[in-house]
């Protein structure tokens, strides 16, 4: 609990919370690392400066392991294990970076651009937009689907607004809001492709037990969820009632 | 949607909203505010944020701001805008005038706990060496000034012993007039996730308040009194503790005076504080007074976080006292997870209470009737001091009605508005010859004032908050000041307008100066804020970064022990009758600050854009109320009109409001009772009826109403 | 409600607080104290006075009970002599009466 919120560090995002707990020395990358069991192997690779690319952690939440781009691979065992759900264990050997995970993230990024808007995707520099920059990922090999392009951007609150068309359904927000700021407003609403975050009843954030804490606007990923005071123009919102 | 547009630079800062003190990065672009960013390394909310300092921040920007200096000769006249000089040496030379006239003392000053710990501790050495007298208070006096007194008679020192952090190490929380996820969330935010995570919690509070009860979170005891019943149910509590043989008999005959506990017993363990006996006084049931004491002494870990709902009562001091005694009895003091907790309403409450705006104290809680240390400060300050205690901010309207005062200084401050008994207040305001106030806009107060002086907001000045953890954080400058000086500057060129040489090139002189004269501040400076980020005092030779738990091996009284005051309940003298059969309590919600002045100029007027009375079901029945009528409140003091809200969070026979909006008027109602050891008004208990208003007259009243609305906002 | 005493334009009233305020005060503070054995609780309204009251109030105080000292609670009028009679001792403290 205590390492949770003490060991964080501004600019530094480990992956998953700090722990407390007794030493467990593994190597990352042929690097030597020690760390706090109940770690996870994210969290090692982050402090061994192997930090590895990921969309759907952070260190201020408890992992989830949805987004698949933070996959690894562990001497010894099979597949390609999520870094942010597996924990450390002594001895371990793990390897961050090969072709095989190179590709395998590229197409998790590429699948996730296919439901991007697609003038956003230059110019950006939300942790979405390093990540597409820092695995070479600039554009997608799929034709036109089934996608969420249309959906209107909701601007009920005076403060933020959310762009669905944005939104890589990572749940970083619904966390927040559960983890953080314990006001359980936002939900995941529908299964597969129909799933979506929704706020309250499925209303505009305004309207639903939301209290405007900013915690989902902090964790968003990819700025799906954004100030409206970072905009000029249309979407900017003068904060102050002026007269 | 496109991509935003990134800022360019960002400064690390504290939010000026609340005493939970949270770290902020402003970010700017073209030398505009466009974010706060919560920062991850804020000790007090390892980076996250509430509405308020998050996002209600543009009020800096407001067209309404008064960027230039304004004077008059007297209230009825219009402002005349004028330079710098002027309005200092007007100021300067009335305050003058009124001294050679009406006597040393006929003058004085108020300070803010929005104002940063340099700027308190300056205006308190304005009272003390330029006005040559003790009339300095602050706005602590009408929230936490019992906190200081009842805490440093019990424990020693009059404020929280622990760090935000310990909460994650209680077992039991027990809550006593606050509403942390309300009027402290980001703190709200830490007691839930440790709820959640299996500690009870225990409210004590008339309302059934959203911590009694939300998503994942509930209280397992609430204690639902009606106003003005604390230190009744508190001594019921200890009366539990004492007859069941509670307490931690090893921790008081270790850590306390033995003595003082004894006669504590023989008070509270008396028949009259037994549960079957109060419960039925105080509108509770006994055996949830008997469950919320065996709750609280069973621990292992049990911290109490309270608020105004214990000070601001006509014992609000005592009923500070009880917590001391119950935590004392009990053990719940000296390491992480226990405690005794003010929540703070404003920025800076807690660097108010430690930086002397007091009339009897100087900073670091010393008497100014001690020699020793008047010595100490007439050597730094270079003119003798004053030896006896001057006016309390009560006392100096009291006093402007007899003529025995005429002159105040202000800084962020609208008394006129905030203070009790608003028609005592406006006729002391018309009595005074000269009112100068320093804040950001025009307000309630200003239409009473000679001199207005444009001050800075948190924004766009250096200095330090002190939170209410004790954490003493770092203000910056983020944008530069919109009238051109930083408020602490301003002090000082007010004090070299009269005639006495300070000097100081930045406010970490300031800061230096006052941790000289105040033993616990003796440690900080800005280098070391600067290398550590912030500091919770004590911080000094034998704690170079601070101390986060209170208490751990003895108490900071004379003979290191903590002792046990006898807390008599005393009832107040506002008492329901047939004509004012309601009890009104009032209280804060979470989008707006205080008096509003802030948060009514920004977007967050969309969650409360009007103060609502709520009454009971069965209450609003009896006088034909519906939801949305409007209604007039009428006490022994005053009328107000609101309008209704039907709501199940109170019980029968008790009404609830906040005071946001200045045309609420809350205080016209609110009566001039107050704390017996500190004149805290008693603003939780006041006798009312309400009364549907006729909807005809009403509409007008509305009409003129959103007129003031728009014009407050506008 | 304590605007009795109205002086005129320049005047100075009698008391510096309305009398009656003053009074009501000075019998909060005595029914705080009245637990405590005799002695102590002079002690502690005494300290309160001494401490946290301007002057010119406590002088007021002690006038009126010169004058009668009608309405105030005994143990007001036993501090107040107190206040009298020790004036050399002037640190304050914090805590319950000493004896
Ligand atoms: S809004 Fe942002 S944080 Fe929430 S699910 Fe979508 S991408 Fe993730
Ligand atoms: S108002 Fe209080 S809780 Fe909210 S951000 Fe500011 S300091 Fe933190
Ligand atoms: S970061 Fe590990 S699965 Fe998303």
């Amino acid at each position: 609990m205590w390492a949770e919120l003490r060991d964080l560090r501004d600019g530094v995002d480990l992956g998953t919370p700090p722990r407390d707990g007794s030493d467990v020395t593994l190597t990352i990358d042929g690097v030597s690392v020690t760390v706090p069991a109940g770690s996870s192997v994210m969290l090692a690779a982050a402090r061994a400066g192997h930090a590895i690319p990921k969309l759907c952690a952070s260190d201020t939440l408890e992992p989830f392991g949805s987004c698949r781009v933070c996959l690894v691979e562990v001497e010894g065992r099979k597949g390609y294990p999520a870094s942010c759900t597996t924990l450390v264990e002594p001895g371990m050997a793990v390897r961050t970076e090969s072709e095989k995970l190179a590709a395998l993230r590229r197409g998790v990024m590429e699948l996730y651009l296919s439901d991007f808007p697609a003038e956003d995707i230059p110019g950006g520099w939300s942790e979405f937009h390093e990540t597409l920059q820092r695995l070479g990922v600039t554009s997608h090999p799929y034709g036109t689907g089934e996608n969420h392009q249309a959906s209107p951007v909701d601007q009920s609150n005076p403060y933020f607004l959310f762009d669905p068309a944005k939104c890589i359904v990572c749940s970083r927000c619904i966390r927040a809001c559960e983890e953080i700021q314990g006001t359980f407003a936002l939900t995941i609403d529908g299964r597969g492709f129909e799933s979506k975050v929704a706020a309250g009843q499925d209303q505009p954030f305004f309207d639903s037990e939301c209290v405007s804490c900013g915690a989902c606007v902090q964790t968003c990923p990819t700025q799906a969820l954004v100030e409206k005071s970072l905009f000029e123009g249309e979407y900017r919102h003068a904060q102050s009632i002026e007269a | 949607m496109p991509n935003p547009l990134k800022p360019e630079r960002s400064v690390v800062t504290t939010c000026a909203y609340c005493g939970v003190g949270c770290g902020f990065k402003a970010e700017t672009r073209a030398g505009r505010i466009v974010r706060m960013i919560p920062w991850k390394e804020g000790k007090a909310n390892h980076g996250h944020s509430c509405i308020k300092g998050r996002f209600a921040y543009d009020y800096y920007n407001h067209p309404d701001r008064v960027r230039t200096p304004l004077i008059r000769r007297s209230i009825d006249e219009p402002w005349q805008e004028v330079d710098w000089d002027t309005a200092l040496n007007h100021a300067a030379a009335e305050f003058r005038r009124i001294q050679s006239t009406y006597g040393t003392k006929s003058i004085g000053a108020v300070s803010s706990s929005r104002c940063t710990n340099e700027e308190i501790f300056l205006v308190q050495k304005l009272a003390r060496a330029v006005f040559g007298n003790n009339n300095i208070d602050n706005c602590a006096r009408i929230c936490h000034s019992p906190t200081q007194f009842g805490l440093s008679a019990t424990v020693g020192w009059g404020a929280a012993s622990q760090h935000f952090d310990s909460i994650l190490q209680a077992d039991v929380i027990m809550v006593v007039g606050a509403n942390p996820t309300e009027g402290h969330p980001v703190f709200g935010s830490l007691m839930k996730r440790r709820i959640r995570q299996g500690a009870k919690l225990i409210v004590i509070d008339p309302r059934r308040t959203e911590t009694v009860k939300s998503a994942h979170c509930e209280a397992t005891v609430h204690l639902p009194l009606r106003p003005g019943n604390n230190v009744a149910i508190l001594n019921s509590l200890g009366h539990v503790i004492v007859r069941e043989r509670l307490y931690n008999e090893s921790f008081v005959r270790e850590r306390c005076e033995w003595n003082e506990f004894e006669l504590w017993m023989g008070l509270v363990g008396s028949d009259r504080y037994a549960p079957e006996v109060i419960g039925p006084v105080a509108g509770v049931a006994p055996e949830a007074i008997r469950a919320a004491a065996r709750l609280y002494a069973g621990g292992p870990n049990s911290a109490i976080y309270y608020g105004l709902g214990v000070t601001e009562h006509s014992q609000g001091s005592t009923g500070v006292m009880c917590l001391g005694n119950l935590s004392l009895s009990c053990g719940m003091l000296g390491r992480e997870g226990v405690g005794v907790n003010p929540l703070r309403g404003q920025g800076n409450v807690q660097g108010g209470s430690c930086l002397g705006s007091w009339p009897h104290v100087f900073s670091g809680y010393r008497f100014v009737t001690d020699p020793e240390v008047r010595g100490s400060f007439e050597q730094e300050w270079g003119v003798p001091l004053d030896a006896e205690p001057g006016l309390r901010l009560p006392n100096m309207f009291d006093a402007a009605l007899t003529g025995h005062f005429r002159g105040m200084y202000i800084m962020g401050e609208d008394p006129v508005q905030s203070d009790p008994n608003r028609h005592h207040i406006v006729e002391a305001m018309r009595q005074m010859e000269c009112v100068v106030l320093q804040d950001l806009f025009l307000n309630e107060t200003s239409n009473y004032a000679h001199v207005f002086l444009p001050g800075s907001s948190s924004l766009e000045k250096e200095g330090t908050f002190t939170s209410a953890e004790r954490r003493v954080n770092r203000v910056r400058k983020v944008v530069e000041p919109l009238a051109g000086y930083q408020d602490w500057e301003i002090v000082v060129r007010l004090m070299n307008t009269m005639g006495y040489p300070a000097q100081y090139a930045h406010a970490g002189e300031i800061l230096d100066e006052l941790a000289r004269l105040s033993p616990a501040y003796k440690g900080l400076s800005f280098a070391l804020l600067e290398r550590i980020g912030s500091a919770q005092w004590p911080c000094d030779e034998n704690a170079p970064e601070g101390t986060e738990v209170l208490h751990t091996k003895t108490f900071p009284r004379a003979n290191g022990r903590g002792t046990f005051m006898l807390t008599e309940f005393v009832p107040t003298a506002e008492r329901t009758n047939d004509r004012f059969p309601l009890l009104l309590t009032t209280g804060r919600i979470l989008s707006q600050y205080n008096v509003g002045t802030q948060t009514r100029r920004t977007a967050n007027s969309r969650w409360h854009p009007e103060d609502r009375l709520e009454i009971n079901a069965a209450d609003a029945q009896a006088r034909g109320l519906r939801d949305g009528d409007w209604v007039t409140v009428t006490s022994r003091f005053g009328q107000t009109r609101l309008r209704a809200k039907l709501s199940t969070r109170v019980n029968p026979g008790i009404v609830y409001t906040t005071f946001h909006h200045a045309t609420s008027k809350a205080n016209a109602v609110t009566s001039d009772l107050s704390d017996w050891a500190t004149n805290c008004p008693e603003y939780k208990v006041t006798a009312v009826e309400v009364a549907r208003v006729d909807a005809a007259p009403m509409r007008a009243q509305a009409e003129a109403r959103e007129d003031e609305v728009v014009e407050a906002v506008s | 409600m304590g605007a009795a005493v109205k002086p005129g334009p320049g005047q100075m009233g009698e008391t510096v607080l309305d009398l009656q305020r003053l009074l009501t005060m000075a019998n909060q503070i005595g029914d705080f104290f009245a637990p405590y054995p005799p002695e102590r609780r002079a002690e502690g309204i005494r300290n309160h006075l001494r401490t946290y009251w301007d002057p010119r109030m406590r002088q007021d105080l002690l006038d009126y009970i010169a004058s009668g000292g009608d309405g105030l609670v005994p143990q007001v009028l036993e501090g107040a002599r107190l206040l009298v009679e020790t004036e050399h001792d002037k640190k304050g403290y914090y805590g319950p009466p000493k004896a």
